[in-house]
């Protein structure tokens, strides 16, 4: 750091002038590799160039928006490189590897050194050390070095350092250290992507995501979790201005026959059971049930509108003077018809064609079901009826959307979340100084050769310097001389 | 609406005197290179001014706070309307607020960069990005300007925390960017051997990069932070903490870069001038994080 001295100094142990490849030659360039700055730097930017193809590729398309957009040869590039689903490729997963594995090295290799300068730190240096230092300054003072000593250490202990002596004949050497925590904090930050990545896939491979479309009134089985869910109900609030201020299912959670918990989700407010969430994800209109419909029926001679009737989903209504009885069967927004099955569906979930099956009794004689059509009123015709029906408007039914969702690895996935912030925060405001004195005996007094250090904050350190040297002439009684850095 | 709107216009023309200041003062008359002591570089700088330059310095600097006193007003009088109208009241809910906050959080941090090194010259590129972060803002569109109620989706407590954070390290960002370019200039200056007074006021090259690095210590952090309090709002409003949209994509982006910068730090070669270069790059990847995601790319955070 700087080209400074360190006190985790290169373990460059001597090597055997063979140039043979031996176990141990390797697994030393190994970890040399993994434990590599260069490595880390590399990984980071590789990543993050890496990381901008999703954002400019949608991605998990269908196939045929590719196509339209991009072209088919580039569709089949994108799909052997991975660009439509990026973030769960081999290669980027592998990148993603290879960061843990680099930190994890790191920490390894790195952390016993500021572990031991917790515990013991080296006291004794040589003034040569001393006078190289890049903050360095030398103060001569008229006092016995124990005296002296004695003032420095106080100094810095109440400065919050932590300070080590050593007595040799002829000279005291004071050391005084603080902010080491710094460094932890740097390695709580290396172990911390492992944690997060192992959260996440314990998440990925423990924990379910689902959406789930419910209605109204309907109780739905949640097989994962062995229970019911009922929605009792579902309604949307408005601001002043019309715009959606927040829309709401109130839910119910029967286990084993009972009802245990109701709690009404709002976006931002989920339902937790058994550790299941249930989240207000959005809501739309169902594809296939209404609230009601609005019906009107016709004389067919005249073509005059003879009565409107307003339609319950699925509930008989008389109209005694026509002498009519009519229900809803079913609805279905984008009209399609499967002839093989003979059935028909929703080619969508838009209300692009919507139609709806109306059950006509006629006089208890003419008795037919015919579709109806909100934008083709003419198709069906009931041959031996008076009447013609036309739809002319309804009601759909909302559904909400529940994201269902239980995640396992969440609470790991936090806890390296909380050791990355605090440990990039412990290492960002907390810097690591070290400052060495040697108090030797001169003519009259003593002279104080003081030098220091810091990995970072140079121009902090730089100041609280220039302090304790003016701090240090101040101790002196008589006239001094001081040669700054 | 319209007071707060008065007073972010009032911040925006403070902030340009301000700057004008700022940028006087470095042309102001001075001594020409005087050198301050050895190991007193950081501390004097108001001994290098002369009277001319010394009197703008302090103007300059009570139109910034008192810009800034505005800018904090003109936040506060939004949260209250959105309060009324909404019933939350984040005065960063939308993209203008964001970067009015943006502007007023550079401001901040240049005030109290100001207050304890005492070098004025950072001024003129330092303000200059709060300035223009606020003329930007005053840009955009009235309907983009005005307090909306906020969707569902951001109608939370989350908002207020994880929004502040964020655009607060942006803020740090931009602070590092600034004090970049101011490198760049000064590098030049020197290798030109210009004796320009324009360049006394300037601290010393190791300084600039010092006080720059620091800036990104402090961001680095903060987005840290931010990214993951998003992740946390995720979870609680969407049902997943990572859904790889393009603005979490994105910061995470800008935080790897800046994770690169950091441990580059202690490798020997990237001080100075490529770390300058680098912090401006980042900067400019910040604000496509800010601006450009919002407007080019579609994602569930494309809210403004
Ligand atoms: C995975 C995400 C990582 C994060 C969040 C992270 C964060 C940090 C931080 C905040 C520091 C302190 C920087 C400073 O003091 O200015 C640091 C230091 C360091 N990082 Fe990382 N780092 C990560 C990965 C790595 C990797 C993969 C390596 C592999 C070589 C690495 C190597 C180092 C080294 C050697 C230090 C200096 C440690 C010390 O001061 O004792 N980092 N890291």
């Amino acid at each position: 750091m700087n080209g400074q001295p360190d006190a985790i100094p290169e373990q460059k142990s001597p090597r055997s002038s063979t140039p043979g490849l031996g176990w141990e030659e390797f697994s030393r360039e190994l970890v040399e590799f993994f434990a590599s700055i260069k490595l880390a730097m590399f990984l980071f930017l590789f990543i993050a160039i890496t990381a901008t193809i999703g954002t400019v590729i949608q991605q998990n398309e269908r196939p045929e928006s590719y196509i339209q957009e991009y072209g088919e040869s580039t569709y089949r590039w994108f799909l052997r490189l991975g660009f439509i689903d990026v973030y769960h490729t081999w290669w980027f997963t592998s990148l993603l590897g290879l960061l843990c594995v680099n930190s994890l090295t790191c920490f390894y290799k790195r952390f016993p050194g500021v572990w031991r300068s917790m515990k013991q730190d080296r006291v004794s240096v040589s003034l040569d050390f001393v006078k190289g230092m890049k903050q360095q300054a030398e103060v001569s003072i008229a006092n016995s070095k124990e005296v002296v000593a004695q003032q420095l250490a106080q100094h810095f202990i109440e400065k919050g350092y932590k300070v080590l002596a050593k007595n040799d004949p002829g000279e005291v050497t004071l050391y005084a250290t603080k902010g080491v925590l710094g460094r932890v904090g740097a390695h709580m930050a290396h172990l911390s992507a492992t944690v997060i990545i192992i959260g996440g896939l314990i998440g990925t491979y423990y924990g379910f995501q689902e959406f789930g479309v419910c209605l109204e009134g309907q109780t739905y089985h949640i097989p994962r979790g062995n229970f019911d869910l009922k929605v009792d109900k579902f309604w949307i609030d408005y601001h002043e201005n019309g715009s959606v201020k927040s829309y709401n299912s109130t839910l119910t959670v029967i286990d084993g026959g009972q009802s245990v918990v109701t709690k009404t989700i709002s976006v931002n407010d989920p339902l937790v059971y058994k550790g299941i969430w249930f989240y207000q994800s959005s809501y739309g209109d169902s594809w296939d049930q209404i609230e009601v419909a609005r019906i009107n029926i016709k004389d067919k001679e005249t073509d005059k509108v003879l009565k409107t009737v307003d339609l319950e989903w699925q509930k008989e209504q008389a109209v005694p003077e026509l002498d009519l009885k009519l229900s809803i069967t079913d609805f279905v927004a984008d009209f399609a018809f499967n002839s093989t099955e003979k059935k028909v569906f929703s080619k969508t979930v838009e209300h692009a064609n919507p139609a709806i099956r109306l059950a006509v009794n006629e006089r208890s004689t003419v008795q037919s079901t015919p579709w109806i059509f909100y934008q083709f009123p003419d198709l069906f015709d009931i041959k031996e009826s008076k009447y013609q029906f036309e739809l002319v408007g309804y009601k759909p039914k909302k559904f909400t959307g529940l994201q269902i969702a239980k995640n396992p690895g969440i609470n790991i996935v936090w806890t390296g979340s909380t050791m990355i912030v605090v440990g990039i925060t412990l290492s960002s405001f907390i810097f690591h100084r070290r400052i060495w004195m040697k108090i030797l005996p001169a003519p009259e007094g003593v002279t104080v050769y003081i030098g220091g250090t810091t990995h970072k904050s140079q121009i902090d350190f730089q100041r609280e310097f220039r302090k304790l040297t003016e701090k240090l002439q101040s101790l002196s009684a008589s006239p001094s001389r001081i040669s700054g850095a | 609406m319209v007071r707060s709107l008065f007073l972010f216009d009032m911040t925006f023309w403070l902030y340009l005197a301000a700057l004008t200041l700022y940028i006087a003062y470095l042309f102001a008359r001075r001594p020409v290179m005087t050198l301050a002591p050895a190991g007193h570089s950081a501390d004097n700088f108001d001994e290098r001014d002369g009277a001319w330059a010394t009197q703008l310095g302090q103007i300059a600097t009570l139109i910034t706070v008192f810009g800034w006193l505005v800018n904090t007003g003109a936040l506060f009088t939004r949260a209250f309307e959105r309060m009324q109208t909404s019933g939350t009241f984040a005065p960063w809910s939308n993209q203008f607020e964001a970067m009015a906050y943006v502007s007023w959080a550079i401001i901040l941090g240049y005030v109290l960069l100001e207050l304890r090194y005492k070098i004025k010259a950072i001024g003129a590129f330092v303000v200059g990005i709060g300035f223009i972060a606020m003329g930007a803002a005053s840009l955009l569109p009235y309907r983009y300007q005005t307090a909306e109620p906020l969707v569902p989706a951001l109608n939370s407590y989350w908002i207020y925390i994880h929004v502040s954070i964020t655009l607060t390290s942006y803020a740090a960002f931009a602070m590092a960017g600034g004090l970049g370019v101011m490198y760049l200039f000064k590098e030049r200056a020197e290798r030109r051997g210009s004796t320009s007074r324009f360049y006394a006021a300037f601290p010393d090259l190791e300084t600039i990069d010092e006080l720059g690095y620091k800036a990104i210590t402090i961001g680095f952090p903060l987005l840290a932070f931010g990214i993951i309090l998003g992740a946390m709002w995720a979870n609680y409003a969407w049902g997943g903490y990572w859904s790889w949209d393009p603005k979490e994509t994105w910061s995470l982006i800008v935080w790897l870069i800046y994770g690169a910068y950091i441990h580059a730090r202690m490798t020997r070669g990237w001080e100075g001038h490529r770390a300058a270069i680098y912090a401006v790059f980042g900067f400019l990847m910040v604000i496509f994080c800010f601006w450009g995601v919002n407007f080019l790319l579609s994602g569930l955070h494309a809210y403004a």
